[in-house]
């Protein structure tokens, strides 16, 4: 009866049949011969062969939601073929009831081929991911927009510029977006930083996963492989409600490509060396697909590396080794989707030798000293201080594709985390980490999707538990305690398609989230704090001088994203997001208590934190057509009980006086702009530019935060040569201006100088000078070897080997960043 | 769709039990071997053997002012900003530094011998401000590989009456051996205490 409906609107009939007794004569004539040629196109349709079935739709560019003209579309196994129209629009007439498959093509992007199951006339968009780079690589993520954060809308990283940075970290490589920084622990640890906001703030979700790797900590980098995946996608400012809601400052999302239903091999090795280092390393992927839609993919990557060099001395003890393992089964059916995922994430890191310091004395001697106090000749030894991270994850995807329009998933995922920090320690403890924290993580979730043509609802719940506890044994009073998390909740995410290209997003996500925390204080603090009156209760132990509490504590989060998106002029779009995000204090934040090496000092958490509110709106402006694009990003967010660690003190030990750095709230503003432009200046010429520029704030106060970002301006110029086109070259530019912005946090301590006992100021705050570096980068490629593509590529970084320190690099008061690094690499595609 | 909900059903109490029977152990103490808690000087008058035992331990508490220590001299009383060592004037003694964990007062780690047995990653380095005394290595001090002593044992000579303000410091993995100022040496400090040299006149 749908069936009949349809057919009836298209020839503007509408359904007549009432038997109303007062319109009865009078319609009989009315509605008989219209009847008559329904059923006669009723009954055509059921004993013909149902072949004027019409399969319409847009082709669509997935990454500005701009139509793609002059895609070709065929039905395989036929002569049929239709192109795709200005508008993207497609058609294809008289098709019969069947599984058709259907393969559509487009300048510069491999074939792409879909099956469809013809029950009935459709619609259906394809979304391709087609850049203005002259990529020779096109990755379909999906047949439907990837609803992140509804309509927010994301920046994707090309496959071209993530093999580039296939022997970096993830952090790297997100650095050319605008907005993002990194903040790092000497070269080897870095953390991506969005629009100022970095650890807790920002998530990273791999595979559908999030990640949990002990994101608190400054010095913890992400324990993932960007090469196990091919697609790289950054939200800003939003959480990706589906996965949590507790990302104001962002979501960095990995995927692996949908693979094809056809029988095939394929795979990519990529082989980098690197001047900076004498290290290097291998990256090695493969997927075999079937036309059942069985698919295995492998993947492998191995990086070692040596002592870094800064221009002007060795830095001793940077050296570093990964190794990773991925593997996926999945299998595709009409019906039915099921991928199982393993992956291993090994890093030993070294790090720099002279950042081992023991009291704030010591912290100023590095400070006024031009070198490093430890400067060795070249090693690949890593040896104390130390990290040595483990990741292991494994994860089953289930989709069930009730029909067209519904779609139900379930995932299972586990994740467990090991991180060991090794210092330099005396006696029997040498090798012994001061630091083993085991954090093993389950989750489970579940959504129910529903979609059309123009609109997705999606609702789930998940589950999820979350354990940490320290491998005792280190000797060392533990930096966060033994905890067990519970959380549960469910989400609401739903995308309108209205009409004249208006897209309105709306997400609502609630979390209950449970810590079983047992932490030991010692006396002396438990004294201070008065802890006795609010956490006496709480008391299961005394032992040594410390007392053991088991104390729960419950948070509930409600997120919400709201949004929407217009298109106009065919070459414009306008978004507004308005994000509010509610996020619980984390377990460091709550309760951490120890010293901090590196920067001399002991911070504390505070047991009765509450959740941190952030309301955060952003605007995209974007233009994408012709010679000149542009993305506008301005955002503004204000945040009630900001959660940060703020100077409290003073401790004394036996070793000297050492700054407290305690967590609390304050009320913080922050606001920014992004700017991004491409112009092509001529067919083989174009110019790249980026501006990152972040300010924040205390709100009552009014003085401004430790660790934001300074501006930041990338220029880029690509070029090609027209007779030669498998060759191209980018001369680069990045400005990182001197932060002029920051709050005071020195302290003093008194030193001897010159035979007399004075009093010195230890200045961690004063950012240090801006500075300008230098890129290169040549690319040569594809060329045929046997069955394969080979590409070169030979990249040079900081080539006028400049010295400069990084106002977000927590070692900059020991030695320089690096200094010159040239790159080679051969990537090849089988 | 039934079978759906039954499988997810079983796979989430599945999961509930293993973590459950998993965490209910209270985690053990951790005890803090390599932590320094107490110096102690112990000074003998080379001409008459006579000698003063000074400790020195450090309260832990916060301050809301710069710095500032709180050593306790060998009557346990609070001495305010320095201990003071006295000595007499025109003579010679021996300075003997040692360090103890006493993070366990059931169990006394005697620190000085993890230093004596890692001697080549310590040195002990004293800071004068102010004249009429200086200090010397001395025989029945440890020796590192290299011939370096550690200063654990030092001979100091006294000339006038004067006040002298001393800094002690134990140095781990200095950088160099020798030096005159604390930059000299490098390293990092694992103990830093200080006193006031009395020297009387006779």
């Amino acid at each position: 009866m749908i069936l009949v409906e349809q057919q009836m609107l298209k020839l503007n009939l509408r359904p007549t049949l009432s038997l109303n007794n007062s319109h009865y004569f009078l319609s009989i004539k009315s509605i008989l011969f219209p009847t008559a040629i329904i059923y006669f196109i009723a009954v055509g349709f059921v004993f013909a062969q149902d072949c004027k079935l019409n399969f319409e739709g847009y082709i669509i560019d997935s990454d500005s939601n701009l139509p793609l003209e002059a895609a070709v579309l065929e039905v395989v196994g036929t002569n049929y073929n239709v192109i795709s129209s200005e508008n993207g629009y497609f058609n294809f007439k008289n098709l019969c009831s069947e599984i058709i498959e259907i393969k559509v093509s487009h300048i510069n992007c491999p074939d792409f081929y879909a099956e469809i199951n013809l029950k009935e006339s459709r619609k259906k968009n394809f979304y391709l991911d087609h850049k203005i780079r002259s990529l020779d690589e096109v990755v379909l993520i999906d047949e439907k927009v990837d609803n992140l954060s509804t309509s927010a809308k994301s920046y994707s990283i090309s496959g071209t510029e993530k093999d580039r940075y296939s022997n970096s970290g993830l952090a790297v490589l997100l650095e050319t977006v605008s907005g993002v920084n990194t903040l790092s622990t000497g070269t080897n640890i870095a953390k991506p930083v969005i629009h100022g906001m970095f650890g807790s703030r920002v998530g990273i979700i791999y595979n559908g996963i999030m990640l949990e790797n002990q994101q608190w900590g400054q010095d913890h980098a992400p324990n993932v492989d960007l090469n196990a995946f091919e697609d790289v996608k950054l939200v800003k400012g939003a959480s990706v409600l589906k996965y949590s809601g507790r990302n104001p400052g962002g979501v960095i999302i990995l995927k692996s490509s949908l693979p094809k239903k056809i029988d095939s091999l394929y795979g990519k090795t990529i082989l980098n060396t690197k001047s900076n280092g004498a290290g290097g390393g291998i990256v090695s992927s493969w997927v075999k697909t079937y036309e059942n839609g069985t698919y295995f993919r492998s993947q492998g990557t191995f990086k070692k590396s040596g002592d870094l060099s800064a221009p002007r001395y060795i830095l001793s003890n940077t050296g570093m080794n990964e190794n990773n393992l991925s593997f996926t089964f999945g299998k595709n059916n009409i019906d039915n989707d099921l991928k199982i995922f393993f992956s291993y994430f090994n890093t030993e890191t070294g790090i720099l030798k002279s950042s081992h310091v023991g009291n704030i004395g010591d912290l100023l001697r590095a400070i006024e000293a031009d070198e490093p106090g430890v400067v060795n000749e070249f090693s690949y030894n890593i040896n104390y201080p130390k990290q040595s991270n483990e990741h292991f994850t494994s994860s089953v995807d289930y989709t069930h594709f009730i029909n067209d329009n519904k779609e139900l998933t379930f995932k299972y995922s586990w994740q467990r985390n090991n991180r060991k920090e090794f210092d330099l320690r005396i006696g029997d403890f040498k090798n012994i980490p001061s630091l083993n924290l085991n954090l093993s993580t389950h989750s489970v979730n579940s959504s129910y999707t529903w979609s059309n043509f123009s609109n997705e609802f999606i609702n789930g719940i998940f589950f999820e538990v979350q354990d940490n506890y320290s491998t005792p044994g280190t000797g060392v009073k533990r930096l966060i305690p033994d905890y067990l998390n519970t959380k549960f909740g469910g989400y609401f995410i739903s995308t309108l398609n209205l009409n004249n290209g208006l897209n309105f997003g709306f997400g609502l996500r609630y979390e209950y989230s449970s810590n079983d925390v047992y932490k030991y204080y010692r006396n002396s603090r438990w004294e201070n704090e008065n802890y006795q009156d609010r956490l006496g209760k709480y008391v299961i132990k005394e032992v040594l001088s410390q007392k053991l509490i088991r104390k729960k504590v419950v948070f509930n989060t409600f997120s919400s994203n709201a949004g929407f998106v217009k298109k106009f002029a065919k070459k414009y779009s306008l978004g507004i997001q308005h994000n509010y995000t509610e996020r619980a204090p984390n377990i460091a934040e709550m309760f951490s208590g120890g010293l901090h090496h590196s920067l001399a000092s002991i911070e504390y958490g505070d047991p009765f934190l509450k959740k941190e509110k952030t309301h955060k709106v952003l605007v995209d402006f974007e233009k994408k057509n012709g010679k000149l694009n542009y993305r506008i990003n301005p955002y503004l967010s204000y945040s009630k009980d900001y959660i940060l660690a703020q100077p409290a003190g003073f401790e004394q030990t036996i070793r000297g006086a050492f700054p407290v750095w305690e967590y609390s709230h304050i009320n913080s503003i922050f606001k920014g702009l992004d700017f991004d432009f491409v112009y092509q200046i001529k067919d083989n010429i174009r110019f790249k530019n980026s501006i990152s520029w972040v300010e924040a704030k205390d709100y009552h106060t009014k003085e401004h935060l430790v660790n934001i970002p300074p501006l930041v301006i990338n220029n880029e110029v690509q070029f090609s040569l027209s007779k030669f086109k498998k060759f191209n070259a980018i001369i680069g530019n990045k400005f990182v201006n001197k932060q002029s912005l920051f709050p005071n946090n020195n302290s003093l301590t008194s030193v001897i100088e010159n035979g007399k006992k004075i009093d010195k100021i230890v200045d961690i705050s004063t950012p240090p000078d801006g500075y300008n570096l230098f890129n290169l980068n040549f690319n040569w490629g594809p060329y045929n070897l046997v069955s394969s593509n080979i590409y070169f590529s030979l990249s040079i970084d900081n080539v006028m080997n400049k010295a400069n320190r990084n106002y977000l690099n927590r070692l900059r008061f020991y030695s320089d960043e690096v200094g010159r690094n040239i790159l080679f690499q051969i990537k090849i595609k089988h | 769709m039934f079978k759906n909900i039954y499988f997810k059903a079983t796979l989430l109490s599945s999961v509930l039990l293993f973590i459950s029977c998993d965490k209910d152990d209270t985690p053990e103490a951790e005890n803090e071997m390599e932590v320094f808690t107490k110096a102690v000087i112990k000074v003998t008058n080379l001409s008459d053997n006579s000698s003063d035992t000074y400790e020195f331990e450090v309260e832990e508490h916060d301050h809301d002012h710069d710095h500032g220590f709180i050593a306790m001299n060998q009557e346990g009383e609070d001495h305010g900003d320095h201990t003071e060592i006295e000595l007499e004037s025109s003579s010679e003694y021996k300075f003997e530094i040692t360090f103890l964990n006493e993070s366990d007062p059931n169990n006394v780690i005697d620190m000085t011998e993890e230093v004596i047995e890692e001697k080549d990653e310590h040195h002990v380095f004293y800071e004068l401000i102010g004249d009429g005394i200086s200090y010397d290595t001395t025989s029945g001090d440890t020796l590192d590989s290299d011939g370096n002593p550690l200063n654990l044992v030092t001979k100091w000579t006294t000339t006038n009456a004067t006040v002298v303000d001393v800094e002690a410091y134990l140095i781990h993995i200095p950088t160099s051996k020798t030096g005159t100022t604390r930059d000299d040496f490098g390293g990092a400090t694992d103990v830093e205490i200080e006193f006031e040299a009395h020297v009387e006149s006779e």
